[in-house]
């Protein structure tokens, strides 16, 4: 409350006059050609709000992007944390106040968070188009143009592709379920082992399991369908209500984010987790923190395939800095050193065949993962992002019809 | 002149201490009503209605009254006792230093450290794993994360405890309390009498004001219920803050509605118990 405050009072002591000087600015940077807009991008000192919770990720950017962006165009990237909400409220905070040049550049998003920011019109765009490494993403890839079933239209700039996977612990669990009958056998057999986190990672799990009442991995595809949704997912509540007294703490209370989960995996309390980037295993086992028996499966039915993306905000002082960097960051040096299994194992957006010969070599032999599943093992299973409005629903009803019951 | 410094720390205390808070309370208000916030759409009391249909807020605040009770009542009592019963030995150096220890340790430390204690995976579920009393992580009983919230409640008994037992000591020597029982016994009265009509009824009116505070103050606490609450029902302050951040951005007003209703309340409950009563107070 007081933050949003302070941003209001601060907002009203920054209006500034020429907003709409700033305006036309924007504009004009839409039409430059590169060359333009690179040389206004040296020298700058660009923001980006991130999500830092994972050290390979924090490693990837601290001792690589920002001394190679600094080297390469001399612009300064300056992160700083925050993720899906913090990033909405922050804009909503500045929209609010009028503020026409925000703290904050570029975020890293994902659909869920895109969608609420187009909802308040919080982007800046569209602006891919322009990026001279655009030309090595295949934008008639659906999981790359349509981000939960919306349009991508150039407002964001992919910045790497995942799959949803099962983990599970092979010492521990031989034949792990694969769909909901097999699930509802397994948690009686091995009461407490399984549980789905009140987040974004469980509302999509939750979405592959309606999918799967919808009987196929196409079942939730086209905009929200009111009707369609009642109907499936009273079927889901029954079934997680029927059995949750065979979850983690007898589906009493439920772990409110992914990370805990996967402590929870760690600690050998849960034999089961899920997660994006094809259930995040390798690191995880890398570090020691996931035991070595480890490993990843599909779920039969499908699981939901999304890329992640870069966008610039609406109120973005350094728009041509912010455009400079993410060109970077699709770039194949820096996309190469990204998926490299052994650092931040994130599979490149790039289309490999697109590239130079050269650079298609470097990625065919860059090191491979030891672990973790891949997204070409999972490829036969994956499931496009079904309309927002499921999630807004999902996230409601498991409060309402499982939580609180 | 003389009244002039009284005059500069009342501003002072408007600037500081009341107007950021009356602005943001303003600013509260309007967006539960959806006057301002970016996706409403202008007044509107439907927000206010479906807080007060769900019901979810008044769980809440039971929830967290009933913990803030709970935890302040073992506090208090938890206080006296070790401050009637020990006060000659907590006066020697070490002992004191032990009670000071855990005032210097925040909130969302302590909820991390008895987290670390208690959970399925931590100390004392390693130490009965060792000594065979349990097969697996799950045989360990929920201390934290739990319906009864045992955890939430001893961290804000091992933040409070050592607090109240600093302030009752103070009272003993500043009430002269040891004088004043050595009058009494020599008046007559037997051990227990001096501890029931002197000691506890002093103790317990000088502190009263500061119960009272600690108990607001745990009602609206929010790192140690975030660590060691679950989802459902949650306290206060973790659900608005929930509500307001959450994914639906059309509902984020009711956020605000359950911020405005829990201030009000506070400040009804302290107008109630403290203004008639001022003449009296007795800090």
């Amino acid at each position: 409350m007081y933050k949003s405050l302070a941003i209001f009072l601060i907002g009203f002591l920054l209006i500034a006059c020429n907003g709409d000087a700033k305006k036309a600015d924007d504009e004009q940077l839409r039409k430059e050609p590169w060359e333009q807009i690179s040389i206004k991008a040296t020298g700058t000192t660009v923001n980006f709000m991130m999500w830092q919770g994972s050290p390979v990720i924090n490693n990837y950017m601290n001792n690589y992007v920002v001394p190679t962006v600094k080297k390469k165009y001399n612009i300064d990237l300056r992160i700083s944390g925050g993720q899906g909400p913090e990033i909405v409220q922050l804009v909503m905070g500045e929209k609010q106040a009028n503020v026409r040049n925000g703290q904050v550049d570029m975020v890293w998003i994902n659909g869920e968070t895109f969608f609420q920011l187009r909802k308040i019109d919080g982007l800046w765009g569209p602006f891919v188009k322009q990026l001279p490494n655009a030309k090595f993403i295949d934008f008639n890839d659906t999981f790359i143009n349509t981000d939960f079933q919306q349009p991508v239209n150039y407002m964001e700039c992919p910045w790497s592709i995942n799959q949803f996977a099962m983990v599970y612990n092979s010492v521990k669990v031989p034949a792990p379920p694969k769909n909901l009958r097999e699930l509802e056998a397994y948690v009686r057999e091995y009461p407490g082992t399984f549980t789905i986190s009140n987040d974004f990672t469980g509302m999509t799990m939750l979405k592959s399991f309606l999918a799967e009442l919808a009987e196929g991995p196409k079942g939730l595809d086209g905009p929200f369908d009111e009707k369609k949704y009642k109907t499936l997912s009273k079927a889901l509540w029954d079934f997680i209500n029927s059995n949750k007294m065979y979850f983690w703490k007898e589906g009493e209370t439920f772990p409110k984010e992914q990370s805990k989960m996967n402590q929870l995996f760690a600690t050998g309390e849960l034999h089961i987790v899920y997660g994006f980037n094809e259930g995040g295993i390798e690191d995880k086992v890398l570090s020691g923190l996931y035991p070595k028996s480890t490993k990843g499966y599909p779920w039969e039915n499908g699981t939901i395939k999304n890329a992640n993306y870069l966008g610039i905000l609406d109120n973005a002082s350094q728009k041509a800095g912010a455009m400079q960097v993410i060109d970077f960051l699709i770039s194949p040096e820096a996309q190469l050193e990204k998926s490299r299994a052994d650092g931040m194992d994130a599979n490149t957006v790039l289309k490999v065949s697109k590239l130079p010969v050269e650079w298609q070599k470097k990625f065919k032999s860059a090191p491979k993962r030891n672990y973790g599943i891949t997204m070409e093992e999972l490829e036969p299973y994956a499931m496009e992002e079904p309309a927002p409005e499921y999630m807004i629903r999902l996230y409601e009803d498991f409060r309402t019809k499982v939580i609180e019951k | 002149m003389k009244n002039r410094i009284p005059h500069i720390g009342l501003v002072l205390f408007v600037l500081i201490g009341i107007l950021p808070f009356a602005l943001a309370f303003i600013y509260a208000l309007l967006y539960s009503f959806g006057v301002v916030g970016v996706v409403n759409t202008g007044f509107t009391f439907k927000f206010w209605l479906a807080v007060l249909q769900s019901g979810e807020f008044f769980k809440s605040l039971i929830y967290s009254a009933l913990i803030a009770f709970v935890s302040m009542a073992a506090s208090v009592g938890g206080a006296l006792w070790i401050t009637i019963q020990f006060r000659q030995n907590l006066e020697k150096k070490f002992l004191s230093f032990i009670a000071y220890l855990p005032l210097a340790i925040p909130g969302v430390v302590t909820g991390f450290f008895i987290f670390q204690l208690l959970s399925k995976s931590g100390f004392f579920a390693r130490i009965s794993y060792a000594f065979g009393w349990i097969r697996e992580a799950t045989d360990f009983p929920d201390l934290v994360n739990d319906t009864f919230a045992l955890g939430i409640n001893l961290a804000f008994i091992t933040m409070v405890l050592p607090f109240f037992v600093l302030l009752f000591l103070n009272v003993f020597k500043n009430e002269r309390l040891d004088e004043l029982s050595i009058l009494a016994q020599s008046l007559g009265a037997n051990p227990r009498q001096v501890v029931q009509r002197i000691q506890l009824p002093i103790l317990l009116k000088k502190a009263r004001i500061l119960i009272v505070l600690y108990f607001i103050f745990l009602l609206g606490s929010y790192e140690v219920p975030l660590i060691l609450g679950q989802e459902s029902p949650q306290m206060l302050s973790v659900l608005i803050i929930r509500e307001i951040k959450q994914y639906d951005l059309d509902k984020i007003s009711e956020g605000y509605v359950a911020a405005v209703l829990y201030t009000i309340i506070v400040s009804a409950t302290v107008l109630f118990l403290f203004l008639p009563k001022r003449k009296n107070a007795l800090i």
